[in-house]
């Protein structure tokens, strides 16, 4: 699972947490922090969706969530979280590399993207994606159907 | 304490995890959200996804520095929202973090970790009512977990 390319990496910012009621799944859309205008798009389950969404609202809960653990568990063992690197697709599914540090050690675990987003947002830590998954990407021809969406999910979002 | 299952609570629309002791004398229900319960009935009936689940990447991480799951403990029940602390050793240190018990509970069976209550917490729930309250449900809805 290390990446496999030398090629630099692409760092992204997460831009919103889209509803698709159609399928009761969640759309994180993500940016180019260089500026360029594509997005990048991942499906993800409803709870994940949402678990990306609280970060991104810093809205707190009353008592902490999944990844709020985790980030607890880094707290108090001093496990730095450096950065999240969505570096696979197959078969529509993304594979990611989480990078953890602590006293200079850097170790890597696989994920699903959205926990390497939940957690990377509550340790501001950088999201980069591999140019060859940036290219394998979906979605580019999105656009129009996701603001399509967001305007039939106004009503709903509100609840 | 041990996770005897899952069951569905119609009236609430979520799930709950049945705790035993040992000896089967005391028991505690914890309501938790459908997708916490999901994760907690895969590591019941150990079933590895396709991809890390939420704790299974909690595992991993913990698991990348070799820290350790000693005990999760369900620690107090306060205006139905139950407290759990989940006690780490690493590098020679031992860590005391606040958990939800559904975290805590999907953890523990991950990392075969023990689960205990606090006797306050046990003393605190209003057993009598809740027993009635099981007896009516019939034993075809435990362990029935659609997700």
């Amino acid at each position: 699972m290390e990446e496999q390319t030398t090629e630099p990496l692409i760092q992204l910012t997460v831009n919103r947490v889209v509803e698709d009621s159609n399928t009761d799944t969640r759309i994180v859309v993500l940016t180019r922090t260089d500026g360029a205008s594509e997005h990048f798009m991942i499906w993800v389950g409803a709870s994940e969706g949402e678990a990306i969404r609280r970060a991104l609202d810093t809205s707190t809960t009353p008592r902490p969530m999944s990844h709020d653990l985790i980030k607890s568990f880094g707290e108090h063992l001093g496990i730095k979280m450096e950065r999240a690197v969505l570096t696979d697709v197959k078969s529509s599914t993304y594979y990611a590399i989480v990078y953890l540090e602590n006293k200079g050690v850097v170790r890597t675990i696989d994920s699903r993207p959205s926990d390497a987003i939940a957690l990377a947002l509550r340790c501001q830590a950088p999201i980069y994606v591999t140019q060859d998954v940036w290219r394998r990407r979906s979605g580019q021809n999105l656009d129009a159907w996701l603001s399509k969406l967001e305007t039939k999910n106004i009503g709903a979002q509100e609840v | 304490m041990q996770v005897k299952g899952l069951m569905f609570d119609p009236y609430n629309n979520a799930y709950i995890v049945i705790l035993r002791d040992d000896d089967q004398s005391e028991m505690l229900p914890i309501w938790v959200g459908k997708s916490e319960a999901s994760s907690i009935s895969l590591a019941i009936e150990n079933v590895a996804p396709p991809r890390p689940m939420t704790h299974d990447f909690m595992k991993s991480y913990l698991d990348a520095f070799n820290a350790k799951v000693i005990s999760v403990v369900i620690t107090d029940l306060n205006e139905h929202t139950y407290f759990a602390k989940v006690h780490l050793t690493y590098a020679d240190s031992e860590y005391t973090v606040d958990s939800r018990p559904s975290d805590a509970i999907a953890l523990a069976l991950r990392t075969e970790a023990p689960i205990f209550a606090s006797e306050s917490v046990i003393r605190k729930q209003s057993s009598e009512e809740l027993d009635q309250w099981l007896e009516n449900l019939k034993p075809e809805d435990f362990g029935k977990l659609d997700s």
